[in-house]
């Protein structure tokens, strides 16, 4: 499936998070980060998150079931792509 | 299923923040997310330490070598998540039993004639003229079975192989003539195109193997040499026509690779760092692409394919199911 992950954190631990999600994901933006993950590591991401938020902070996950249902218009450049040819 | 990731910059690649980060030599940075990958293609001059090393180890992600002149120069593997001694030898067993081995050798030779063929019906059934090329390999097929020994089968496997090898310059458009297949360098651009996807194909199935108990170096059609993952040689040839040949004539074909993704040096010739970039986008949407699969009743992606062909083989060794070498069915 493919997700779009954002987050509002301290901003002394944004850090934490782009650290945690950028295992699963691409970094798009500032507190965006994006790209096709399993359900299974989902599951283990969505777990990792709950430990790492505190009182006042917050995740939001949308999730698509696949990146088919997806338009995506990017204005500029895009930091996604070709993300697997370096 | 994890994807492949493949670094053409030179510069460092490090453990950073518990995932890879690619450091490139004017300093830009990039993550790979770990967690989805399946291998790291290396085609730049990349430094690394052994911190990488183990952190690559402990997520299970294997990095394959592209040396000098594109050719695969090795891999470094995980620490097998699978290990099975009744498997290794069963796997033994059955190439020290020449019945044994003899028959599962004539599967493979038996399935790589069948996606040939595939392939040389395709483009047959659009204006080329390619009947010759169909009895050759028909003749090829029938000769299978009366193989004596290895020899002999990889006698009849060269022939398919050599009449096949006449589609590419009916196929392929005049400024691209193949003449014959050549390696070590490649002469001319459409050798270099098979060097380059058998080097990927290859590489694939290497990681595919990996992923079951089965040893990559002990092989039946091709001799397990030293050195070599000869196994993974064996599995390759199965696949080469659908997952390299017809991405070739298509990039060809359509001009996305034209005689300027060349570097053209004495008698070598090899595809230049944008012709490569542009080959392996497609094959690796290649590798992505599903179809429906029979008996299991679902999707599965092409890359899958590859490891269910390692499967198969393993439950061949232990059981004495029927292997049924993976044959191009849509």
């Amino acid at each position: 499936m493919y997700v779009i992950v954002v987050y509002d954190m301290e901003a002394d631990r944004t850090h934490r998070m782009l650290t945690l999600c950028r295992r699963y994901l691409i970094h798009v933006q500032n507190s965006v980060l994006e790209g096709e993950i399993s359900e299974g590591d989902l599951a283990t991401l969505k777990g990792e998150i709950e430990d790492l938020l505190q009182t006042g902070e917050s995740v939001v996950v949308y999730e698509l079931s696949s990146d088919s249902l997806l338009n995506r218009a990017v204005y500029g450049e895009d930091p996604a792509e070709d993300s697997r040819f370096l | 299923m994890d994807k492949n990731y493949h670094i053409f910059s030179d510069g460092r690649i490090e453990r950073s923040e518990d995932t890879v980060r690619l450091e490139t030599e004017d300093g830009e940075k990039k993550h790979i997310p770990v967690e989805h990958a399946e291998a790291v293609y290396l085609h730049g001059q990349v430094n690394y330490n052994t911190r990488l090393m183990s952190f690559l180890n402990d997520h299970g992600v294997a990095v394959h070598v592209f040396g000098w002149n594109d050719r695969y120069a090795g891999s470094l593997m995980p620490e097998r998540g699978q290990t099975s001694g009744r498997t290794v030898v069963e796997q033994v067993r059955a190439y020290d039993d020449p019945e044994h081995r003899q028959r599962i050798a004539s599967a493979f030779v038996r399935g790589s004639i069948h996606n040939m063929r595939t392939n040389v019906t395709y483009y047959d059934s659009r204006e080329y003229e390619l009947d010759g090329v169909l009895d050759d390999l028909d003749a090829a097929a029938t000769r299978v079975g009366d193989a004596e020994d290895i020899s002999q089968l990889m006698g009849v496997e060269a022939s398919a192989r050599r009449a096949y090898y006449r589609t590419f310059d009916a196929v392929l458009p005049d400024s691209f003539s193949f003449d014959r297949r050549e390696y070590n360098p490649p002469p001319n651009p459409v050798n270099a195109l098979i060097s380059f996807g058998n080097s990927l194909v290859y590489a694939n199935c290497v990681s595919a193997i990996r992923a079951t108990a089965l040893d990559p170096a002990v092989s039946y059609l091709h001799e397990p040499g030293e050195r070599r993952y000869s196994l993974s040689l064996d599995i390759a040839d199965l696949f080469k026509p659908v997952l390299a040949d017809r991405l070739l004539f298509r990039l060809v074909n359509r001009k996305q690779i034209s005689r300027d993704d060349f570097r053209e040096e004495l008698d070598s010739c090899l595809l230049d760092e944008g012709g490569r970039e542009t080959f392996l986008k497609e094959f690796e949407e290649t590798l992505e692409r599903t179809v429906e699969h029979p008996e299991l009743n679902r999707k599965v992606s092409y890359q899958y394919l590859l490891r269910l062909e390692a499967y198969k083989l393993k439950k061949h060794l232990l059981t004495g199911e029927s292997y049924d070498p993976f044959r191009r069915w849509w």
